[in-house]
């Protein structure tokens, strides 16, 4: 301005143009259609804010996989002026590190109630089979011979709609596609009451969908709640234990809350701490999506990709739902199995329409959420694998 | 170059792993559950 100093409009691109618009639509949806907002609008502003040229908010670098952010490891004098952006920070101490994706499963783990899953253990099954979709995908990737297999895994775990275990392993093993990969795991995450139906309705007869299941589960006491995260951790720990990072956070936070000693704590986890960490993860992941990351044809693969991982993952709990009925005597109604996608607990509530529809009678939800909680454990399950054999 | 051979252990030894784990986790928790509920009847 009056060669004073640059203003942003010279440096926009026809990508930041249409990137200002992304932003903007996340916004809308968090805001107007309510879908994800707590993490949809913080990435919508972190889009926006990194596609306005020269603000510095977050410095990219040219490296081997694309443009990544740049490391903030310059002395403080570089942060204040600018060098070095907030969100670089944010990126590097809270992403890179992983802190904040495994801060916020602790959390979770404290709002997590697993008393469904507990009763009903063959729910576990049902959320590991619904991890099909996540390893269908992984193949497809890969052998479609546009992805590496670091970056097939990421992609697939997107199947497990389970946020925390995919920005986990995101990072450590495709950095540079955290943010479309992110992007795209929660915005599929909103849209499971619209991706799922259908596919329920493929796989399923509506004898099937009408198949009733007593309201009421078996009361699950407190000391059945205490000795699950300990077993969980040590089976977990024992056999595969790059998966603790995420299981032993997870069911950390979840012990915090059924022990009734550490109510306080418990509530804090699941509170403030959590609502802080996942702005921090939604600005931040927004921040890696400047025109240049984000507009190429890997992420319009990763889009497509990711609703099959979807597709395939319902499938895989449908399917072992309908195994398990080969050999019960009393029928479980396979709609519980689709909600081993762990979108918790937008799948149990798809069970639950869904149910209902069939058969007016039925009361799903309880019984879809153990499915429901045992796929975030599955899916952080994966991620540990996949973690030790990539 | 795809390395078929890694391409077949993630994604079937990594299923296999999945399905192996949770169905211990499910055999231990339903255990666990059982003990629990014989000594509360038992009480």
């Amino acid at each position: 301005m009056f060669g004073l100093y640059q203003m942003a409009f010279g440096g926009l691109t026809w990508g930041n143009i249409l990137m200002l618009f992304v932003g903007g639509g996340l916004i809308y949806l968090g805001v107007a259609k309510k879908m994800e907002s707590f993490l949809l609008l913080p990435m919508g502003v972190g889009i926006i804010l990194v596609n306005i040229p020269f603000s510095g908010l977050m410095v990219y670098a040219m490296a081997e996989p694309g443009v990544i952010p740049l490391p903030a490891s310059g002395g403080l004098q570089e942060i204040a002026e600018g060098k070095i952006g907030l969100l670089n920070l944010i990126y590097q101490y809270g992403l890179e590190t992983e802190i904040i994706p495994l801060l916020i499963f602790l959390g979770l783990g404290a709002m997590a109630d697993f008393s469904s899953a507990i009763a009903r253990p063959l729910s576990f099954m049902f959320g590991a089979t619904a991890q099909l979709g996540v390893f269908v995908v992984f193949l497809i990737a890969h052998l479609t011979g546009w992805f590496t297999i670091n970056e097939a895994v990421c992609i697939g775990i997107i199947g497990g709609s389970d946020g925390p275990p995919t920005v986990y392993l995101a990072v450590a093993k495709a950095s540079h596609l955290l943010g479309p990969i992110t992007l795209v795991a929660y915005s599929y995450m909103a849209l499971v009451p619209i991706i799922q139906p259908p596919i329920i309705r493929l796989l399923t007869t509506k004898k099937e969908r009408q198949t009733y299941m007593k309201p009421q589960i078996r009361e699950v006491s407190k000391l059945e709640k205490i000795l699950f995260p300990i077993a969980v951790i040590l089976i977990a720990g024992l056999f595969i234990p790059t998966c603790l990072p995420l299981v032993g956070m997870l069911m950390f936070g979840n012990l915090l809350s059924v022990t009734g000693v550490t109510d306080r704590l418990a509530a804090s986890a699941g509170g403030v701490f959590i609502d802080v960490l996942t702005f921090l993860l939604g600005l931040t992941v927004g921040a890696l999506m400047p025109a240049v990351v984000f507009l190429n044809p890997k992420t319009l693969m990763i889009i497509g990709l990711a609703i099959i991982a979807f597709a395939f993952s319902t499938a895989g709990g449908i399917w072992g739902a309908q195994i398990a009925n080969l050999f019960l005597k009393e029928k479980v109604n396979p709609l519980i199995g689709a909600a081993g996608v762990s979108a918790v607990p937008m799948a149990a509530r798809v069970a639950q329409v869904e149910g209902q529809k069939a058969n007016p009678r039925n009361f799903l939800l309880m019984h879809a959420m153990g499915p429901n909680t045992a796929g975030c454990i599955a899916t952080a399950v994966v991620a540990g694998i996949f973690m030790s054999m990539v | 170059m795809i390395d078929w051979e890694l391409v077949a252990r993630i994604a079937g030894g990594g299923f296999g792993s999945t399905l192996l784990l949770l169905a211990i986790l499910c055999t231990v928790i339903w255990l666990i559950g059982f003990v629990i509920q014989k000594r509360a009847s038992k009480r």
